[in-house]
């Protein structure tokens, strides 16, 4: 008994998006020149001087998109397997899938009303 | 011990030891980003403990929101505030500590008691595999339809409370006070000629 049949493509895409650092890091490793000049020691080489430290207070924007986003995509979730098991739930699982959806527009509209979407 | 079984001991000795050292991390660095991105390591372990135990739809939805969602807001969180350099002394530090201890022993304790305690029968029933999803939904819509509304009304709940929150409509203007505008600080600059120097 395998447990695991079925992940092979799962595997391939992890074997393969694990090569993908190594590779673009070696890759730019053996083109590039080995001579290190004073400049690609800064942050953005041949680009603006970054002023102050990294860590910096962010914008309140950011952390809204962020909550808005968390929500949606729990509601995504949700509504996964109502897609999946649609041809067996029938009528009534679209009308109660709607009344899901409806509750959550009115949150959208609230968001929306409110500025929540905008970056102005 | 044949191959298939082989793979998914290794596999899960190596999950479990990266969920453990990671959650060791996240509680013990003192650095809070690396805490947040260790968190999200932790959060992925889990995840491959699902597909260990054939449940992907799970695993999709703990990488899905957890990882994708939850740990963005965590790390965005983390970006609000303001990063403290130095940590004055706590006066009575020993009453927190100790009470954060009873609390974890307890749990501890009580988690230890439930897993001796529960049978951890395999079920008879057939395993879903593949319709695991088909199986997730028909539940949703048949014998757990009202935890399913409560859930979008909890999301809605959250939405606004989150909004309401951060637009600090419930303080007065007295109280919140107005936000400066957020610049750069400047650092005066010498003019350099940008065109090509005469030799001479």
């Amino acid at each position: 008994m395998f447990v695991l049949s079925g992940y092979e493509y799962f595997l391939g895409f992890l074997i393969i998006s694990s090569l993908v650092p190594v590779v673009a890091l070696g890759a730019s490793k053996l083109l590039r020149p080995a001579s290190a000049g004073p400049a690609s020691r800064t942050t953005y080489e041949s680009g603006c001087e970054p002023i102050g430290g990294a860590w910096i207070q962010f914008n309140i924007r950011y952390y809204m998109f962020a909550l808005v986003f968390v929500i949606f995509d729990v509601e995504t979730v949700f509504l996964y397997p109502w897609a999946v098991a649609f041809h067996k739930l029938g009528l009534l699982g679209f009308v109660e899938a709607l009344i899901f959806i409806a509750i959550l527009v009115v949150g959208l509209v609230y968001a929306w009303r409110k500025g929540a979407l905008e970056w102005s | 011990m044949n191959l298939a079984e082989g793979v998914q001991f290794v596999s899960l000795v190596i999950l479990g030891g990266l969920m453990i050292f990671s959650a060791l991390g996240v509680v013990l660095l003192s650095n809070i980003v690396y805490s947040a991105f260790l968190l999200a390591l932790t959060f992925i372990s889990v995840s491959g403990l699902y597909i260990l135990l054939n449940a992907g739809f799970v695993a999709a939805a703990q990488v899905l929101v957890y990882v994708g969602a939850v740990n963005v807001l965590i790390l965005f969180g983390i970006m609000l505030v303001n990063k403290v350099e130095v940590f004055s002394e706590v006066k009575n530090a020993w009453v927190g500590k100790a009470a954060t201890g009873a609390v974890c022993a307890g749990l501890f304790g009580l988690i230890g008691t439930m897993v001796t305690s529960h049978p951890w029968a395999i079920s008879t029933a057939p395993a879903a595999g593949d319709k695991a999803i088909e199986v997730i939904g028909q539940h949703f819509f048949s014998d757990f339809l009202l935890p399913f509304e409560l859930a979008s009304i909890l999301l809605l709940v959250a939405l606004v409370g989150a909004i309401v929150l951060a637009r600090r409509e419930f303080l007065p203007d007295l109280v919140a006070p107005q936000q400066e505008a957020l610049t750069l600080p400047e650092r005066p600059r010498e003019l350099v000629a940008a065109g090509v120097r005469d030799e001479d």
